[in-house]
């Protein structure tokens, strides 16, 4: 045995030894980066329309931001800037992910200089033992400027970098530390918070769902229960219930709205609900309409199924511009993330330096709120809208005007107590913090 | 189908397990094959049904050579052998363990081979349900069940190994009518026993092994102490033990009832003195275990009393009690199976030793167990260092060994096999050994294949058969034909 | 049959050493067809071998941060390689560690929120530790109960409380525990900084909890050569038979075993909680007791050489990180290198173990 030992032993320090000359060896090699491919097109020019366009909505904290940032986008020529982006999902996975993705794609086109990195998949199911932290480090040592994280679920990875790496501004993509008016801020000079403005998505997803539906049913299947899903679905069932009552012209009493908390983003066999059984009871429950809020598409599968098997359904889609794609005849539409102007803004204060503590909330540009350069948010409508869509646009005028606000009162929690008094609107902390599900919704408020 | 097996060799390591056997089957017989546990018998008839590749020598078939080589062969050539656990597959039903084997295509057709099952159970009078699961047949079902899946095989020479033993006396009673019409019919038959009785009532004839050899053929009828003799050999030794017994009782059984599922045992009382030895004879597998396992508190008796000496008390039940209180009590048991139950194979004679002392503190003295352990290697004269393993020490020197590793002071020891495996010489010095543990008040019941040393070492000789149990016999009034007829079952 | 095989084993010293060089020589024929078998792999995923290991040694020892992550992942695989010796010497596949690593994370966590601002700092880490060592062994013992009592395999035991370890973490995560407001995948609220175990700068490696993992570690190789113990759980991992009759207390031994492998694999799970996540969250294990299973098969149960094989594994895993970022390759590679090598060295294993034994018999 001992002997045995011996001979292992010294098997694996000649390991040891060809793993060190390969690595000697082979590091001068590792230069090339696949991703630098930056396009030298000089397409410096919509920075101006971007900026007013976010200035412009009413729930808007952070409308000063923007428009300073634009005074110094300008000068931004000849710099380098390398970002490393850390996704929770896959680069691909038709939905959060890829739209981080292929903002920071877009960043690359617009401004020369800037390239990227990214670790896509970091998640405890993915890579076990790996911390989001970690991975910035890695990126940083690699020479990464900026950092991004694009779930909620990093909050504490990103806090953590920020105050490991004060030189390097660290964009949280959905968190709130940094901001001054809320509830969790924490002041830490280089973090920095970009959301999209969905809850707009989701009322017009809302609305098409309630103009749609015959049953009078609309089913919502939800993630996990926090302050951000809490107000999506909320969203949800605000522009479900004014278009049923003011385009369908029925009781709002008549409007069932009923959400399914699944546990997570996605299906994990065994932690979570499966979305897939989800969506079937949904549709065979009579509700003939149900909206996604999760991260894969098992509400468009489930739909297609049951219109293949001749129900009436449709469904609406989350995330990911392309999402009516699986099922367009039943697809109502899907509003989505469109992080490419907010990242563009972002690297380009980066490159001067201004990139500081900073919390944006950003709004669709309702001039058109699907194009690519201004409109953090989008909604691609679907086929199955049909002669709706004429009204959605309406709505979404209304919107944009401000001629409906629906976070308006007199609105009540679930439970019956007051949200907001009658013809108090509310603020930006009402709804990012919103405490309960509101009345007249079916579903839990909070995991138990 | 005629069988004549000639000249075949078969050594595993050094044993010689079959040296130059041959036998003849004609077509229409039921042959027996009798003989001790490591007779040889069943390394001949697994070579004739292809599960063991033979050294040297032929296998005719009508005649013709056969070469059989694996059990694929031997049924193609019409040789199909029942093994002492039927090897079936017991979550399948019965119909698809019939079809199993089955040479030819991928798909199975149940209707024929369900008629055909019946047709065959029914000519035998066998009671199996196709649909049945295999998990839930008897061994005897299970027989049956191979049986006919061999003979729709086409099998014409068919081999059991011990097959009446765990099985109720209905379905050997049809076991053997079945045997003999298959003889009837012109099929051949080799039936594998130690079995005396089973013997005589269903065979024409017999071929008697002794380690490895043939011994002897007869024809049935034959007086069983010929048959017995040739079992085990010459003249018994002159008894040669010391008088070292003495008058208080170290072991008292009372009304034992012992059954491992297959065999009971009953004892209905027996008194073990203070030096005294008890041989159990008979053949392997009669019982002596199960009884020593009791004696030992490592089998739970199903009925009855162990009453043991524990110092002072005098006599006390041991009934309900573990092994360990067994062990407290000065018993010490050696099992036979030396690798399996005595030893640990991985660890040294070191080891060993460091094991079986009392320890003082958590930490290992090594040098003093390694003094200890070169001490119980001298003594024993054991081949081997203190850092060699169990498992790389010759059978002698395990069995060296565990002698070795017996704590010093006992009441009583009980052994298997003491001496199986070790040289004339070695033999001799064990029992050297053991006779001096007897002067000093040490009762010894040990069981022994080997008769030579059971009439030689003991005070008193216990024979069991099939479970049951002689009243014990002074050694020096036993001869050779009464112990051979005892052992075959007459008593 | 089995006498006779048994009696023919050689005897003495020369067939010891011919045993020996012969299952070394297997054991490097496995190395070097894994390496093949891997180098082919990443051949066809389209890279070169040699720029994997490179990137792998970049991963791991690249930067000071990376090298301390590569300690912070040797702690708790030294813990539990520490206590599955334990285990396996006494014949059990005691595959509940990850659960005993979580319930010792959720024990600590409990301690942790119940005595902070009420007592000093050092004494909560200290208690959280012992707590964690105790909810280890208690599940660890749980485990062995259902085995040694229930005569479930201790397989399935150990899967079965995994299960409800994993889902207790979740459940207190996302409800009693959760944030103010929000329950989320990120885990508990992060305990305070003075309830972190000390760490070397701002990487994540913490001298204490290293020093910890080591003292175990040694106590686990002294308990195993030196004492009546770990002989006593040899002989019933070798043979419960024959111990048993030999009068070794079977039952209790195994017992132990699992309650000490349990308390190891709970203070790895502490010490996920102090000094690595200083939070509760649904993956604390990291599913770094599977990879200390994979450690503790692969040196064949001997104690003396989980310190440089489980290095080795901290660093492939910490590595691995750098094959997605530097090469666009799957982390996961990392996994198939890790298995390919088990896989070989177990089947060298078998390999030599069989050809001994036909050599024997012949």
């Amino acid at each position: 045995m001992k002997s045995n030992l011996i001979k292992s032993m010294t098997a694996f320090a000649a390991l040891g030894l060809i793993i060190s000359a390969c690595a000697g060896a082979a590091t001068p090699t590792t230069a090339p980066e696949p991703t630098a491919a930056p396009e030298a097109t000089a397409t410096t020019a919509p920075e101006a329309t971007a900026a007013e366009a976010t200035a412009t909505t009413a729930a808007e904290p952070t409308a000063a931001e923007p428009t300073a940032a634009t005074a110094t986008t300008a000068p931004a020529t000849g710099g380098e800037l390398k970002v490393g982006l850390i996704m929770v999902g896959p680069y691909n996975d038709k939905g959060w992910s890829q739209a981080h993705y292929e903002a920071m794609e877009y960043v690359t086109q617009k401004q020369p200089g800037v390239t990227f990195d990214y670790v896509d998949k970091v998640n405890a199911g993915d890579r076990p033992n790996v911390k989001g932290s970690q991975v910035a480090d890695d990126l940083i040592a690699k020479g990464a400027q900026v950092i991004i994280f694009n779930s909620d679920d990093f909050k504490d990875d990103a806090l953590e970098t920020a105050k490991k790496h004060p030189d390097i501004p660290v964009i949280h993509a959905s968190g709130d530390y940094s901001w001054k008016e809320g509830n969790n801020f924490r002041d830490q000079p280089n973090l920095i918070n970009i959301m999209g403005q969905m809850e707009y998505g989701k009322m017009i997803g809302g609305c098409a769902a309630a103009m749609a539906t015959e049953t009078g049913k609309i089913g919502y299947l939800g993630p996990l229960i926090n302050e951000e899903t809490r107000r999506l679905a909320a969203s949800v069932y605000l522009g479900a219930r004014y278009c049923w009552e003011n385009y369908a012209g029925k009781d709002p009493k008549d409007l069932q709205f009923k959400v399914t908390w699944i546990g997570f983003w996605f299906n994990i066999p065994g932690v979570t609900l499966d979305p897939t059984k989800v969506a079937d009871d949904f549709y065979n429950g009579g509700y003939d309409v149900v909206l996604s809020g999760i991260d894969t598409p098992e509400a468009a599968v489930q739909a297609k199924k049951a219109a293949e098997a001749g129900k009436t359904v449709k469904f609406v889609h989350y995330d990911y511009a392309g999402g009516c794609e699986v099922a367009p005849d039943v697809c109502l539409g899907v509003p989505y993330f469109n992080w490419g102007s907010a990242y563009l803004d972002a690297m380009q204060k980066a490159m001067n330096g201004q990139l500081t503590q900073s919390f944006s909330w950003n709004a669709p540009d309702w001039k058109n709120i699907n194009d690519p350069d201004t409109s953090a948010v989008g909604f691609v409508q679907g086929k199955a809208l049909g002669d709706n869509a004429a009204k959605l646009d309406e709505f979404i005028k209304g919107l944009g005007d401000n001629t409906i606000q629906l976070y308006k009162g007199p609105l009540n929690y679930q439970d019956g107590s007051v949200f907001l008094k009658d013809g108090e609107v509310a603020t930006p902390q009402q709804i990012w913090y919103l405490q309960q599900l509101l009345e007249g919704m079916e579903g839990s408020s909070s995991a138990q | 189908m005629n069988v004549q097996l000639q000249h075949i060799y078969k050594n595993f390591g050094a044993v010689q397990a079959n040296d130059d056997v041959s036998l003849s089957v004609e077509s229409g017989a039921i042959h027996g094959l009798l003989g001790e546990n490591g007779a040889g018998k069943s390394t001949l008839v697994k070579i004739l049904s292809g599960f063991i590749t033979r050294d040297r020598g032929e296998i005719l078939l009508n005649g013709q050579p056969a070469g059989i080589k694996t059990p694929a062969d031997a049924i193609r050539a019409g040789v199909g052998m029942l093994h002492q656990d039927p090897l079936d597959f017991p979550p399948m039903t019965v119909l698809d363990n019939f079809v199993s084997g089955r040479p030819g295509g991928l798909f199975i057709n149940q209707r024929a081979a369900s008629h055909e099952f019946k047709a065959l159970t029914s000519q035998f009078n066998f009671e199996l349900d196709v649909d049945e699961q295999v998990s839930n047949l008897t061994v005897g079902e299970r027989q049956q069940l191979e049986i006919v899946r061999l003979l729709a095989l086409g099998v014409q020479t068919l081999i059991l190994d011990e097959p009446t033993t765990g099985i109720s006396a209905s379905q050997k009673s049809a076991l053997f009518a079945a045997l003999k019409k298959l003889a009837a019919q012109g099929k051949s038959v080799i039936f594998v026993s130690h079995k005396l009785d089973d013997v005589a009532e269903l065979c024409h004839a017999v071929t008697v092994m002794r380690a490895g050899h043939v011994v002897g053929t007869a024809t049935i009828p034959c007086p069983s102490a010929r048959l017995v003799s040739m079992m085990f050999g010459r003249e018994l030794a002159a008894p040669s033990k010391p008088q070292t017994c003495r008058d208080d009782v170290v072991l008292q059984v009372q009304h034992l009832a012992l059954s491992d599922g297959r065999m009971d045992v009953r004892i209905d009382r027996l008194d073990v003195h203070c030096g005294e030895v008890i041989g159990l004879a008979g053949l392997e597998g009669s019982g002596q275990r199960l009884f020593l396992l009791a004696c030992a508190g490592i089998l739970r008796p199903a009925a009855g009393d162990v009453r043991l000496h524990a110092a002072r008390n005098g006599l006390s039940s041991m009934a309900g009690k573990p092994y360990h209180d067994f062990l407290k009590a000065g018993v010490g048991y050696l099992p036979a199976d030396r690798l399996r139950e005595g030893l640990i194979w991985g660890l040294t004679i070191q080891d060993h030793v460091a094991l079986r002392t009392p320890a003082s503190s958590a930490f290992i003295d090594r040098d003093s167990t390694r003094q200890n352990a070169e001490l119980a290697i001298q003594t024993f004269n054991i081949r081997g260092r203190t850092d060699t393993r169990a498992g790389q020490l010759s059978g002698g020197n395990q069995q060296r060994t565990q002698l070795a590793l017996l704590p010093p002071a006992l009441n009583l020891v009980l052994m298997e096999h003491p001496t199986r495996g070790l040289d004339i010489e070695s033999t001799i010095w064990v029992w050297q050994q053991l006779i001096a543990r007897c002067q000093a008040g040490t009762a010894i019941l040990f069981a022994s294949s080997d008769l030579d040393e059971i009439v030689q070492y003991s005070d008193r000789v216990i024979v069991f058969s099939g479970g049951k149990v002689s009243a014990p016999i002074d050694t020096t009034s036993l001869s050779a034909e009464t112990l051979g007829e005892m052992i075959g079952g007459k008593f | 049959m089995n006498e006779n095989s048994k009696t023919t084993r050689p005897p003495g010293a020369s067939a010891l050493s011919l045993r020996v060089s012969r299952a070394a020589y297997y054991q490097l024929g496995a190395l070097l067809i894994s390496l093949l078998f891997m180098a082919l792999i990443v051949i066809f995923s389209g890279e070169s071998p040699l720029r994997v290991v490179s990137s792998l040694w970049d991963g791991a020892f690249g930067t000071a941060d990376q090298f301390a992550r590569v300690l912070a992942t040797l702690t708790p695989l030294l813990l539990c390689a520490s206590g599955l010796i334990y285990t396996f010497t006494a014949g059990l596949y005691n595959l509940g560690v990850e659960g005993q690593i979580v319930v010792g994370a959720v024990a600590t966590t409990w301690v942790l929120r119940a005595l902070q601002n009420q007592v000093p700092a050092p004494l909560v880490i200290a208690l959280g530790i012992i707590a964690g060592m105790a909810g280890g062994m208690l599940w660890g013992l749980l485990a062995g109960a259902l085995n040694v009592y229930g005569k479930i395999s201790e397989i399935f035991a150990g899967l079965g409380l995994n299960f409800v370890a994993q889902g207790l973490a979740i459940y207190l995560i996302f409800g009693p525990w959760k944030r103010p407001g929000v329950a989320s995948m990120s885990g508990t609220e992060p305990f305070d900084e003075s309830l972190w175990l000390g760490r070397i700068g701002q990487t994540e490696a913490s001298p204490v909890a290293l020093v910890i993992a080591l003292v175990v570690l040694i106590i686990t190789i002294v308990v195993m050569r030196n004492t009546y113990y770990g002989l006593r759980l040899k002989a019933v991992g070798q043979n419960p038979r024959a111990a048993f009759i030999l009068g070794i207390p079977s039952t209790r031994l195994l017992l132990s075993s699992f309650a000490i492998c349990g308390a190891f694999a709970g203070i790895a799970g502490a010490l996920q909680v102090v000094a690595l996540f200083h939070r509760l969250i649904p993956s604390i294990s990291s599913s770094l007791g599977f990879l200390a299973l994979l450690v503790v098969m692969l040196i064949s149960f001997n104690a003396l050489w989980i310190l440089p094989m489980a290095f080795f594994f901290s660093g492939l895993n910490v590595g691995s990180l750098q094959l997605p970022m530097a090469l666009r390759l799957e982390s996961s590679l990392a996994g198939v290198i890790q298995g390919t090598l088990v896989l070989f060295a177990l089947l060298a294993r078998g390999l030599s173990e069989r050809a001994g034994k036909i050599k024997r018999s012949q």
